[in-house]
């Protein structure tokens, strides 16, 4: 499809994906459709005609090839486009008529194995975290530096899983 | 199939895994489960894709469906023995429900106002 490309880089936690899917609807709403997403935070757009589109992000960990052409499949026969992946969250896209929305999760059942899914894979990193901290030889100031940055990724990584537990703590009482 | 547990075990079971088994009584493939129990609920449920593979993921590692052949690229399920005998439970299960629900409900206002 023809259309102006532009790139935007945003941020959005492991715990604000419905947010972002919100944003995604709304640059659609503007005519701005999601083209594909990037490592590290970078979207790209395309400029068309304002549409009302719902966008939704799952998170999967799965590997083998055949479980993801299943996984695709179920997603395509339901009438959602895959726009892209990063870091394991996948992004759908599916047209709506006006004062409609889909949704890829119908129950809270789902919704909770979804946010444990990532929770499980920042409590899996974060060893690697402590790893990096003992290893403090040879203090110079790149390496001060460096240790710093790692630190806020640190603190953002503990703020996420603080967040994704809130979060499926809700879904649970919600259930 | 989990060793040593009772149909009972599985219940209840949640809206969306009880019109997955029902609609798996015949052999069907994703998309068709999501048809089916939009059409039989009069679109009350629907069943979004991940919510369904997730479910087939449970179901077949609980052994309660099984894929029985793959057409056009998508896997086709059926209910296993077990999976019929937990849907059957389910339903009795329902029976009782439904019968002492309407008993209730069939009683007039609360406080036998008008």
């Amino acid at each position: 499809m023809s259309g102006e490309i532009f790139r935007k880089v945003k941020f959005f936690g492991a715990w604000q994906d419905e947010k972002e899917e919100a944003w995604l609807g709304e640059m659609a709403q503007e005519g701005y459709h999601l083209n594909g997403v990037g490592f590290p935070l970078v979207y790209e757009f395309r400029k068309g005609k304002p549409q009302r589109e719902v966008y939704r992000l799952d998170y999967t960990s799965l590997k083998k090839k055949q479980d993801r052409e299943d996984y695709f499949q179920l997603f395509r026969d339901a009438g959602w486009e895959w726009v892209g992946e990063m870091g394991g969250w996948q992004y759908f896209r599916k047209e709506v008529a006006e004062g409609e929305t889909a949704e890829i999760y119908t129950d809270n059942q789902s919704k909770i194995k979804k946010y444990q899914r990532v929770l499980g894979l920042l409590v899996i990193l974060l060893p690697a975290f402590i790893f990096v901290f003992q290893q403090r030889e040879g203090q110079t100031l790149l390496t001060q530096i460096l240790e710093g940055f790692m630190f806020l990724i640190m603190l953002l990584y503990m703020y996420a899983i603080l967040r994704l537990i809130k979060r499926l703590q809700e879904l649970k009482e919600d259930s | 199939m989990a060793k040593g547990k009772e149909p009972s075990d599985y219940l209840p079971l949640s809206e969306s895994t009880f019109y997955i088994l029902a609609a798996l009584r015949e052999p069907m493939h994703g998309y068709g489960v999501m048809q089916k129990t939009e059409e039989v609920s009069a679109g009350a449920v629907t069943i979004g894709p991940g919510t369904l593979y997730g479910a087939f993921t449970t179901l077949q590692k609980e052994g309660l469906i099984e894929m029985v052949r793959e057409e056009d690229r998508r896997k086709v399920y059926q209910l296993t023995t077990m999976g019929l005998e937990v849907l059957k439970e389910q339903v009795e299960r329902y029976g009782l429900m439904l019968r002492y629900g309407r008993e209730a409900a069939g009683k007039g206002n609360p406080g036998g106002e008008e």
